[in-house]
């Protein structure tokens, strides 16, 4: 395994068969350092000014990325004496839809926002159901296409809690100290190959254009979370948030349906029993099922009717229900982008929610709705 | 705490202000290796116990080893290091994996027995650290190294945060003597090394995890087996991202060792350049593959004992490297493939000895090896042999009406980073790369340096791993 070395390069172990490997020598290349590195610096600088200020024009603004690490803060709450307090699960409409300034001004009491957008509840329920120290309130969310199946688009958030060594909270401290509530370009949409990846690409013969969801919302440091105004206010990009979600409105391919109709008991009994082990502590809950309007809702309807779904959630689990097409006082809200809240009305749905969840708690609905 | 993280950043900023103090090279000394286990500790602090197990041990045995008289007591200090470090690898990184091969044995031998499931986290970086203390007591056993003067440049030898966790893997030799004289660096040596850390990160989190790994996770871990042109890009998108990934690593590596003024070793040297498997092996992962060579190779007899001894030898070997990156017999045939291509070489260079073949025919056998070595990282990126068949299936037109997998940008991408890479490596195969930049204009270098730190920091990695951290 003896080499010969070609002229002009260093020698390496891979050039010593058997000895004892000296100490390497570095060359620094004859350049003038100072002055590249000053040029180098003032390059980036400029460059990064530049992106801040398109993406600034473009409608971003400092806020906190609604990462692994920022869901880890809320959920370590629970280990940190929080655990008797009210707590969100579910996905992205719990997250973006709960206000939660008007909840603690109703409540006294600020819950711990754990709903995670594309992510089924029920991962958080099979946690928390493993957590003894959590023995609060919780306000689960479902979300059809997500609940039902299974979906877990944010399950990486557990792993990173359950693991997070002290290297990532000071990387998240940093982060939330030095970056985020400075710069407008710092969001996963914006990221240099999300960037180009979006860029309208020739579709390769055969392929079918998809488009990835979108930029919709902002978050404070607490998860608070609202649905970012570019989409609220800007035409063309809530036409294109509207037009990503009518990806999926279509018929569905007959795998898809093998695969909804085996998901379906598995996720039902797997949340049964999540929901007894909660149970068995004290643990209050509720399921809610938050607006959805016009075309979204009419594929939910057809993909996801009430009777196969929400009503056999209610009767497995014994847990009550609130579901928006049942209470008025949870529909006529402005949903731009038809899956959520706009921005001002969650304090308007936040407080009818809570006034509601403190109602007597009523039986279970009947499997079909007139709505359904 | 990986390098690619605002962690590190803040680390590093404040290990570069200690060892700039106007204290003793000994309190300084102290300071990196305090800094080195902080390093260690940020990701699961419990696992340092682990590092301090596997210093202790190697220093004792060491010192017991060169003042013992006789071979038989000098053999068993010796076998005590070896034995206690790859215990406690093969505990940590083989216990699982070792636990089911047994269970499956007993079943095909008709014996009804289940595995317990064990939950063994892997430390990180366990089989690199093992590896440089190990390399410690068999140089002093095999007589070409001295034990270190003291325990503090040792356990800094072992503990050094540039090399820690994914290597160089440096011998004593390389390393503490570095430690025996004060070392601080210069002006030019700080900036040459933060142009090498700008350079490797772009590498680790521009090119491989913003282009390359998800082109590649989505062949590799799409759940259906993908079509000739998926099959293709994908496992270039893979080559491309591991090497990116881990020259990227070692490079930022040496920077930020020569910022605080000390000198690692190349551990690549262009390897998609190589003609063929010994020279590539002289340019990929140079540290580990010399350390195989000097450590299990010639140990097995080398080339000493004829023809057939030499191919055992050298098979035994790659094998052996092969279950070095992983616990699964995937990656064991990577590590065979690699020991056959290496022993058919082997045999054609000693029959076709005076064919001295032209340039054109240099560049088709490189060719041949880097088509062969991009096959062959299909198993090691598979996670099953299913999976790998549906590549390599994929690849010779075994499912020539799959699913699409991979978008226009994707093929764009990998093709653009690929040939770039090919590009670069021809161009540097047989220079290095501060001759190359020795002859750029200052104003190429300077805009080349802040278009990287540009790109690296509006990628927003948000600090994953380096995939050897998982080795």
């Amino acid at each position: 395994m003896s080499a010969h070395l070609p002229a002009g390069l260093r020698l390496t172990a891979s050039d010593r068969p058997g000895v004892a490997q000296p100490v390497p020598e570095r060359d620094i290349p004859s350049q003038p350092w100072g002055r590249i590195l000053i040029v180098a610096v003032l390059l980036a600088a400029v460059l990064l000014a530049l992106w801040e200020v398109r993406w600034r024009a473009y409608g971003s603004e400092p806020a906190y990325r609604n990462s692994d690490g920022l869901w880890a803060i809320q959920r370590r709450r629970i280990d940190e004496g929080e655990g008797g307090k009210t707590v969100i699960v579910g996905s992205s409409r719990m997250l973006f839809d709960v206000d939660l300034d008007t909840w603690e001004r109703l409540s006294g009491e600020r819950p711990i926002q754990l709903a995670l957008e594309g992510t089924s509840a029920a991962f958080a329920l099979d946690d928390l159901a493993d957590d003894p120290q959590f023995t609060g309130k919780l306000i689960i969310g479902v979300a059809p296409e997500l609940f039902f199946t299974g979906f877990g688009y944010r399950r990486s958030a557990f792993t990173h809690y359950h693991h997070e060594g002290p290297g990532q909270r000071i990387g998240q401290w940093l982060s939330m100290t030095l970056i985020e509530p400075l710069f407008g370009f710092y969001d996963e949409d914006f990221a240099l190959g999300t960037v180009l990846r979006r860029q309208d690409w020739p579709l390769r013969p055969g392929d079918k254009a998809h488009r990835d969801v979108r930029k919709l919302s902002v978050s404070e440091a607490d998860r608070n979370t609202r649905m970012w105004r570019k989409v609220e206010t800007d035409p063309e990009y809530r036409e294109l948030a509207r037009q990503i979600w009518a990806q999926k409105f279509g018929p569905p391919e007959p795998a898809m349906v093998a695969r909804l109709k085996d998901a379906l008991p598995k996720e039902l009994a797997r949340v049964a029993k999540a929901v007894a082990k909660l149970r068995a502590r004290g643990v209050e809950m509720v399921f809610v099922r938050a607006p959805s309007v016009d075309q979204y809702l009419d594929f939910e309807h057809r993909a996801f009717p009430r009777e196969t779904t929400w009503a056999p959630l209610l009767a497995m689990t014994g847990v009550r229900g609130i579901h928006f097409e049942d209470e008025p006082t949870l529909q006529g809200y402005e949903l731009p982008e038809w899956s959520h809240l706009a921005a001002h009305e969650r304090p308007r749905f936040t407080e009818a929610l809570y006034r509601l969840m403190h109602l007597p708690a009523a039986s279970p609905p009947p499997a079909s709705s007139p709505n359904a | 705490m990986v390098f690619n993280s605002l962690s590190f950043v803040a680390f590093f900023a404040i290990v570069l202000a200690l060892h700039a103090l106007p204290i003793t090279w000994t309190a300084r000394k102290r300071n990196l290796l305090v800094a080195s286990y902080l390093f260690y500790a940020a990701w699961n602090p419990p696992f340092v116990i682990l590092l301090w197990i596997s210093t202790v041990v190697d220093w004792y045995a060491a010192q017991k080893l060169v003042r013992a008289e006789r071979q038989a007591a000098r053999r068993a200090w010796m076998l005590l290091s070896v034995i206690a470090n790859l215990g406690m690898l093969g505990y940590f990184k083989y216990g699982g994996f070792l636990l089911d091969n047994f269970a499956a044995l007993m079943n095909v031998a008709g014996v009804a027995y289940q595995a317990p499931k064990l939950d063994i986290v892997l430390p990180v970086g366990i089989s690199f650290y093992t590896f440089a203390t190990m390399s410690y007591t068999l140089d002093i056993y095999l007589k070409r190294a001295k034990p270190a003067d003291n325990f503090l440049d040792y356990a800094l030898f072992v503990t050094f945060f540039p090399h820690l966790v994914a290597g160089p893997i440096m011998r004593p030799t390389e390393l503490v003597p570095q430690f025996a004289t004060e070392r601080r660096a210069s002006a030019d040596q700080l900036r040459f090394g933060l142009a090498l850390m700008t350079l490797g990160l772009f590498q680790k989190v521009v090119l491989a995890d913003s282009f390359l790994g998800k082109t590649a996770e989505s062949v590799f871990d799409g759940k259906t087996a993908p079509g000739a042109i998926d099959a293709w890009f994908g496992t270039l998108a893979f080559s491309g991202q591991i090497f990116c990934d881990f020259a990227g690593y070692s490079t930022t590596a040496i920077g930020a060792a020569m910022c605080l003024g000390f000198a690692m070793p190349d551990n690549f040297r262009f390897p998609y350049a190589a003609i063929g498997f010994s020279d590539f092996w002289r340019r990929w992962h140079i540290t580990l593959s010399s350390w195989l060579r000097d450590y299990v190779y010639i140990p097995l007899g080398g080339n000493r004992h004829g023809e057939l001894r030499t191919y055992l030898s050298l098979m035994g070997t790659m094998l052996i490297g092969g279950l070095w990156h992983g616990a699964n017999w995937t990656f064991v045939v990577w590590g065979g493939l690699h020991g056959v291509y290496l022993a058919v070489e082997r045999m054609l260079r000693s029959r076709f000895a005076h064919c001295r073949p032209g340039p054109l025919a240099l560049f088709g056998f490189a060719m041949l090896t880097w088509t062969l070595v991009n096959i062959t990282w299909v198993f090691f990126r598979a996670s099953t042999f299913g999976k790998a068949w549906d590549v390599l299936g994929g690849m010779f037109g075994a499912h020539p009406d799959a699913k699409l997998l991979l978008g226009t940008f994707d093929l764009l991408s990998v093709g653009v980073i690929t040939a770039g890479i090919l590009f670069a490596h021809w161009q540097l195969r047989e220079r290095t790369l501060e001759a190359l930049v020795a002859r750029t204009p200052p104003l190429l270098l300077a805009t080349v340096w802040g278009l990287m730190a540009f790109a690296i920091v509006i990628s927003q990695g948000t600090g994953s791993a380096f995939i050897y951290f998982q080795f």
